[in-house]
């Protein structure tokens, strides 16, 4: 149960007001309820969280993020979606709209770039171009595009740019009925649908005051460190490949395989949807299906630590990882980076911890200072061996019980939910609209910040290391864009 | 090196037999529901009620119509209605080359088979070129996934292309949002004939429960589509049963009807 404290200010002091309460940036975001436009910020403080409210009364405010940098994205959204303007805001251009010729900029074909769209800061210089790489790209990949500045063999400036996948997820959960709107959670970002889920039903269990059944938390821990396994496993295989080590990617794309069977197994979904619902979860983990999925791990986890000793002996896998997209500890928390890219870089930051749900108990946060592709992997690797504890722990722990709660109405008017995807702090910022409906809602997936840092990782970079520093990030922009 | 070596020729067989031998899915896997629009008694409106992404609707006479290109295989709709008229199937091999044949309706005809859409011209090697139109990123990784040492797709003659000039397949995931259409369609157009499009998931095939400004609501709005390969996400079995459909090399699925339940309008009930 995570509890808010208020703040409130006007909007000339908005900015001050954040910079001097300090902490992380979690969201900011406008909400507008009916009695005229609010601009809110959410953020974590010590061991609390705080609630910094402004009436927008004019069309501009003072910009947050020359005080705080992590406001950066979230600034553009709101210039984009609800047309106020954060005055001295330094870089103001389009982020999540697409403007009617950018139809035709985001092609591979198309060098051209217009002045005010993301990766205007230009170099010039003799023999710089641009290497508009995306939205469709080399691969099977999801939508995004790349804006490479280079010389040749240098890469002089690499803008990143999404958005391209917005599907109107935050819309959708409202419009939807409150009983059909962990669906939508689930499909925000299908390779983190359990975070989500886990994340969206946090909130409504808080709107709500239902308790999670603890069997019910067995379960959801279960499925939850599942998806983090399958996850990192697939950083993994897409590391082997850009090293090219094709045996290598095979034995980690077939450890991946046998997540998803299992996922399909004990709840009728690869990637595990439909399992988690807000008071708790639909399929029940019956003892039968319980020491099968701990069998099925325990020849799973003998294999993966064959597979991944080798690795960790390859002297071209490692060459390739170390040094590779560096990101300093400085970097990653004035931008409020989270999850294994955080924590690759020295921050000490996972949700499981900070906003304990589920049952989570003291947890050893994995760890490592270097801040490069490397240390983001050694992160990733330490936490499948956390989540197999976990998952032992959890098939140990399935107390009898019921699974579900009723939800009784909201007896709140608003809530924040979390949970820690695979990629990092997952959020929803939900506002109640009557008993059983939600008026508000504004989702935060890892990617989203974690993306706002990608054009900052290529100090001395060339270009081969472009693959390996993005696949570290194992970045999602379905949830990024939502 | 010759460690990876090793352990790479001292594993045993892990690949598939899939198509020559089928490949069923796990007993309880989800992959879409099945109806059987004859003995439909209790409550329909109640389980049209429950479905997201209207997969499930009511016809003129109240009798209710599955659309297997809209559902997303939650289930919810088997709990709420209860009386046996719905089910979910754990069935692999949706692919179908028409829209209306994953439709089951009380008045719907069985559609005819349609020959495969390059007409037998690539039966031994298919290459193919993906395209992203706002997928929720898991589909992504099944697609990945057929290179796997479990489906191993290059044994069937698949290769995944970089460059549309050399693909013959367009394999399109995603509702299609407004910033992606253009994409879609120049990619389309670098392509040469003959060319075959497939719609693979079930929000490219209809938008699924994505509805708004924000996409255009399917592949099929923007590109002629030959092959449709529902399921949210479609598991490699389905993306490859899709990709071997648009080949001619396996037979298309029939609509979701209920097992038992009579194909045509004569028929009796369960």
């Amino acid at each position: 149960m995570i509890s808010l404290q208020e703040r409130s200010c006007r909007p000339a002091d908005f900015a001050a007001e954040l910079a001097r309460i300090g902490g992380r940036l979690m969201l900011l975001f406008v909400t507008d309820s009916g009695s005229g436009r609010e601009l809110c910020a959410i953020m974590r403080v010590g061991s609390s969280v705080v609630r910094l409210r402004a009436p927008l009364t004019g069309r501009s405010y003072p910009a947050v993020t020359p005080r705080v940098p992590a406001a950066h994205w979230f600034e553009r959204e709101i210039h984009d979606l609800w047309g106020n303007v954060p005055e001295g805001h330094p870089r103001l251009e389009p982020l999540v709209r697409h403007g009617p010729e950018l139809g035709d900029i985001a092609l591979p074909a198309n060098g051209e770039m217009g002045a005010g769209h993301q990766g205007a800061e230009r170099l010039s210089g003799p023999g710089v171009f641009v290497f508009p790489y995306g939205p469709v790209r080399s691969g099977v990949f999801e939508a995004a595009q790349f804006l490479v500045q280079t010389g040749g063999e240098d890469v002089a400036y690499c803008a990143q740019r999404l958005f391209f996948k917005r599907r109107g997820a935050e819309r959708r959960i409202c419009e939807v009925p409150l009983e059909l709107a962990v669906l939508v959670a689930e499909r925000v970002s299908g390779t983190s649908s359990v975070a989500h889920a886990l994340a969206f039903s946090h909130a409504i269990e808080v709107l709500s005051e239902t308790e999670v059944p603890p069997r019910a938390q067995a379960i959801r821990r279960t499925l939850a460190e599942l998806e983090r396994m399958y996850n990192h496993i697939e950083v993994a295989v897409r590391e082997c490949e850009d090293a090219a080590l094709s045996v290598a990617q095979a034995q980690f794309a077939a450890l991946k395989e046998r997540l998803h069977r299992l996922g399909g197994e004990i709840v009728g979904n690869r990637f595990l949807r439909g399992a988690v619902v807000p008071g708790g979860v639909r399929f029940d983990l019956t003892g039968e299906l319980a020491d099968r999925t701990g069998q099925i791990l325990r020849e799973w986890e003998r294999d993966y630590r064959h597979v991944l000793a080798m690795l960790l002996r390859t002297d071209s896998f490692l060459d390739r990882l170390v040094s590779a997209g560096p990101l300093s500890e400085r970097d990653a928390r004035d931008f409020a980076c989270v999850g294994p890219v955080a924590r690759g870089s020295g921050v000490d930051l996972d949700t499981r911890r900070e906003f304990p749900c589920d049952g989570y108990g003291d947890l050893q946060v994995a760890r490592h200072t270097d801040g490069d592709a490397m240390a983001r992997m050694e992160v990733r690797f330490q936490e499948i061996d956390a989540s197999l504890e976990l998952i032992r722990e959890a098939l140990g722990s399935l107390v009898d019980g019921p699974i579900r709660h009723e939800l009784g109405a909201f007896v709140r008017d608003a809530a924040l939910g979390a949970a820690e995807s695979a990629r990092g702090e997952t959020l929803y910022w939900l506002e109640a609209g009557g008993p059983d409906t939600l008026r508000f809602c504004k989702l935060r997936a890892a990617s989203f910040v974690n993306y706002g840092i990608f054009n900052r990782l290529f100090d001395s970079q060339v270009l081969t290391d472009f693959s390996f520093i993005e696949h570290s990030l194992g970045l999602s922009p379905a949830g990024c864009d939502a | 090196m010759i460690r990876w070596f090793l352990r790479g020729v001292s594993h045993r067989r892990l690949t598939t037999r899939f198509p020559r031998s089928p490949e069923p899915a796990p007993a309880g896997f989800r992959a879409r529901a099945v109806l059987d629009p004859k003995t439909a008694t209790a409550d329909p409106g109640r389980c049209v009620e429950v479905c997201l992404p209207g997969a499930l609707s009511l016809d003129g006479a109240g009798r209710p119509r599955l659309d297997a290109g809209r559902c997303i295989g939650c289930g919810l709709c088997v709990d709420a209605c209860g009386d046996g008229s719905l089910a979910i199937d754990p069935g692999y091999e949706l692919a179908t080359t028409t829209r209306s044949r994953l439709i089951v309706a009380d008045d719907e005809r069985e559609a005819d088979i349609s020959p495969s859409p390059l007409g037998g011209a690539f039966r031994r090697s298919l290459h193919i070129r993906h395209v992203d139109t706002g997928s929720d990123g898991a589909i992504e990784q099944e697609i990945a996934a057929l290179l796997n040492p479990y489906y191993d797709m290059q044994r069937l003659g698949l290769f995944f292309t970089a460059s549309p000039r050399h693909a013959d397949v367009l394999l399109v995931t995603g509702p299609v949002t407004q910033p992606m259409e253009q994409p879609l369609r120049r990619t389309y157009e670098a392509m040469p004939e003959p060319r075959v499009v497939i719609a693979a998931g079930t929000d490219a095939c209809s938008g699924s429960i994505w509805t708004g400004p924000e996409v255009l609501g399917g592949v099929d709005r923007v590109l002629p589509v030959d092959v449709y390969i529902p399921g949210d996400p479609p598991s490699p079995i389905a993306l490859l049963h899709g990709l071997l459909l648009a080949a001619g090399r396996v037979s298309e699925a029939s609509p979701p009807r209920l097992p038992g339940a009579a194909p045509s309008p004569v028929g009796g009930a369960v």
